[in-house]
């Protein structure tokens, strides 16, 4: 543990020096003034000292002064500091106590009382860097569980295989669009998405190849989506749903083609789809402003699914609309 | 630890402060000469910060009486009392004369 000892008289420097390192304290550092002394504290003392050892009589900067401006300075404010003096008044030991010392020593030194000081001052230095870093680390620890239970929670919204979010997302955040939909009476429109004959797509081309087709019209689908609000998840196997906050049904419609010529355009050679050859989507579109009428969120999401249903009985690769429309 | 014997004044002293004690006796004699110059110049602020300087270390040393002679010159100092300052110097320079240090 570093010593600094801050006197002006040389003969009181190589006394305290000479006490401390027979009861083994190695590392001492001498000042001479209370100016040197913060000088060298302000540059690597505040890393090597964990006590200082300060006169209070000297020319310049007193050790009483010297003490307060240690103490106010956040670098150096946990090393304590002992005066050790020959000002013995009651209105000495008030001045330094003020000042933040930790402890006061008078002069002429006796061996066994200074150290007896020294080494209780210094342990619980000791015990306070130990607590010090232990708070360190338990800060560390927090941040990374908080990272780790970020990390979960995005995780657990992901759908693993295309990478978009996951029906569990869907269901969450489209029943938060619904409630702030009747908040504000605003439109909200569901897209239902089916990938047509996918089962042929993987008895003709096997799992692996159906599971990168999977990611491919997944992509597609999300790069669909321009606004901020709106989403695309994995609803089932080969089906998806797209969730369009404030779009009435003309706006979803228009999205739904987008979405339709986007997959057709990729020209995914499907064989196990006669009709065109490559792979397309069957999309359904329902469309209300919640809390106007007596539709429910699981309404709306039947709703499309039936709308997408006439689109595959109407010959697939297109997109149906609801045919009830509420509030058009 | 003090005894009269001879005129001498034995001090003893811990063994490891052999480097340190010379040097030391030898700064209050120059503390001596020093004194004396400041009086001419009538610095008695710097007087007392020696005496305060003597008092706290005279008995660190050892020297119990340096630590009383320090204590003197001090107060005569805040009371710019050159006679009594004398007197003390009068003091230190007889004690380091006969002082002799047994070192165990």
């Amino acid at each position: 543990m570093g010593i600094l000892i801050v006197d002006d008289s040389a003969d009181a420097r190589l006394l305290i020096e000479f006490f401390l390192k027979k009861a083994g304290y190695g590392d001492i550092v001498l000042a001479k003034s209370a100016y040197k002394a913060i000088e060298y504290l302000d540059t690597d003392g505040a890393e090597e000292i964990d006590l200082i050892l300060m006169d209070i009589m000297m020319p310049d900067m007193d050790g009483i002064e010297a003490c307060r401006r240690i103490r106010k300075n956040t670098r150096l404010q946990d090393i304590p500091v002992i005066m050790v003096t020959a000002k013995a008044e009651e209105i000495d030991l008030k001045s330094a106590f003020d000042a933040g010392a930790a402890d006061y020593v008078t002069k002429p030194i006796k061996k066994i009382e200074f150290l007896t000081r020294i080494r209780s001052v210094l342990k619980l230095k000791h015990e306070t860097d130990k607590r010090k870093a232990r708070e360190c680390e338990l800060l560390e620890l927090t941040q990374k569980l908080d990272r780790a239970n970020q990390r979960l929670e995005y995780l657990s919204y992901m759908d693993e295989l295309t990478d978009i979010a996951n029906r569990r997302y869907f269901k969450e955040h489209f029943d938060q669009e619904w409630k702030r939909a009747v908040r504000h009476s605003r439109h909200l429109s569901l897209i239902m998405i089916d990938i047509d004959l996918f089962k042929n797509y993987n008895d003709t081309y096997g799992h692996k190849e159906g599971d990168a087709c999977l990611r491919t019209v997944a992509t597609a689908l999300k790069h669909t989506l321009k606004r901020s609000g709106d989403f695309v998840a994995r609803y089932g196997g080969e089906e998806f749903i797209a969730v369009l906050p404030d779009t009435d049904i003309t706006g979803a419609t228009v999205m739904a083609d987008l979405m339709r010529s986007g997959v057709s355009s990729l020209e995914i050679e499907h064989d196990g789809n006669p009709a065109v050859g490559k792979v397309t989507i069957s999309l359904g579109v329902a469309s209300t402003v919640p809390g106007s009428d007596k539709i429910t969120s699981e309404t709306l999401v039947i709703e499309a699914d039936r709308a997408m249903y006439m689109a595959k009985e109407g010959g697939r690769n297109r997109v149906e609309v609801q045919r009830q429309k509420a509030n058009a | 630890m003090t005894e009269d014997k001879n005129g001498k004044i034995i001090i003893h002293a811990d063994i490891d402060l052999e480097d340190l004690i010379p040097g030391f006796l030898k700064n209050r004699r120059k503390d001596i000469m020093e004194i004396e110059s400041l009086l001419a110049a009538d610095d008695y602020e710097t007087i007392q910060r020696l005496g305060h300087s003597m008092k706290g270390a005279g008995g660190g040393y050892g020297f119990d009486e340096i630590t009383d002679i320090g204590m003197h010159i001090e107060r005569a100092a805040k009371e710019n009392n050159a006679a009594e300052i004398r007197i003390q110097m009068g003091r230190l320079s007889s004690y380091l004369d006969c002082v002799e240090v047994v070192y165990d």
